[in-house]
């Protein structure tokens, strides 16, 4: 058998490696390694509700998280009443009783410990409040 | 010097892509597994009654539809009722008035699931005026 020549299976790599570069810049790009919410809440479904996009939830947004046993907290960060009181004092001082406030509490918590965090708000003068549901599953948590 | 007389005479210096090509896949690999995709969530607005204002609008608009939720399940105009009762009922209602203040009124052990799910009806039936009373 004859030895395949140097020259007859040189391949162009170029276009591979350039598909390849993009995509892994899209990866890092979308790439989000800190887990800034409480994994452990468990949502309830509410199909209909208003969706949560980028364009509804402006920066000045404050997102509460009421855990199963009425733990709150703020980006994962474990609060206690009064401090969730200062936060929100803060922020009507700063931005008026306007900004959205999302509740996100996990489907089983008992309603005192929600409306523990209610009265909070409203102690600071925010009336309008928003609770968090899952329209649609995409992380394939449907079991759960 | 005499190092760099003895490279590179007439030859062409190939540069071997099969390490740059392994590691770029090994990367790829990893960013592909660590993809996850977030769920989409839904946002459910109700107001929190307040008192000052309360009295002076409820004379003027529509009588108040009252919707209890307990421990157990739901109670709409005082009747104990599953949530395709509750349904049903905001339907008609939304048929006659979507501005029609919606009290949700719940018990201290009621589990929040109920309360996103009466929400979420009426979002379905697009009523308006939500109000969250703590029992």
């Amino acid at each position: 058998m004859a030895k395949p020549k140097s020259e007859e299976c040189a391949m162009d790599m170029t276009p591979m490696i350039d598909v390849v570069f993009q995509l892994i810049i899209f990866f890092v790009v979308t790439l989000k390694m800190t887990d800034d919410t409480n994994k452990d809440i468990i949502l309830e479904e509410g199909k209909d509700g208003e969706t949560l996009t980028q364009d509804n939830m402006p920066p000045t947004t404050l997102e509460i998280e009421v855990d199963e046993f009425g733990k709150i907290s703020i980006h994962n960060a474990k609060l206690s009443p009064s401090d969730l009181g200062a936060i929100l004092r803060n922020r009507v001082n700063k931005y008026g009783n306007e900004f959205p406030v999302l509740i996100r509490a996990d489907k089983r918590t008992q309603h005192k410990d929600v409306k523990r965090v209610m009265d909070v708000c409203t102690t600071a003068g925010v009336w309008k409040l928003s609770f968090v549901a899952i329209q649609e599953y995409k992380a394939g948590k449907k079991g759960r | 010097m005499a190092y760099k007389k003895k490279a590179n005479r007439g030859e062409k210096v190939e540069l071997s892509m099969t390490p740059m090509i392994d590691v770029v896949f090994q990367l790829l690999i990893f960013f592909v597994v660590t993809l996850k995709q977030e769920d989409i969530f839904a946002k459910l607005t109700a107001a929190r009654p307040a008192p000052n204002q309360n009295k002076e609008e409820a004379t003027k608009q529509d009588p108040p539809i009252t919707v209890a939720v307990g421990r157990e399940g739901f109670f709409f105009n005082d009747r104990l009722c599953t949530l395709d009762d509750l349904d049903r009922g905001i339907a008609r209602i939304s048929g006659y008035s979507k501005t029609a203040m919606v009290v949700i009124k719940c018990t201290q052990d009621s589990p929040h699931k109920f309360l996103i799910n009466v929400l979420d009806i009426c979002y379905k039936h697009k009523m308006e005026n939500l109000s969250i009373f703590s029992m």
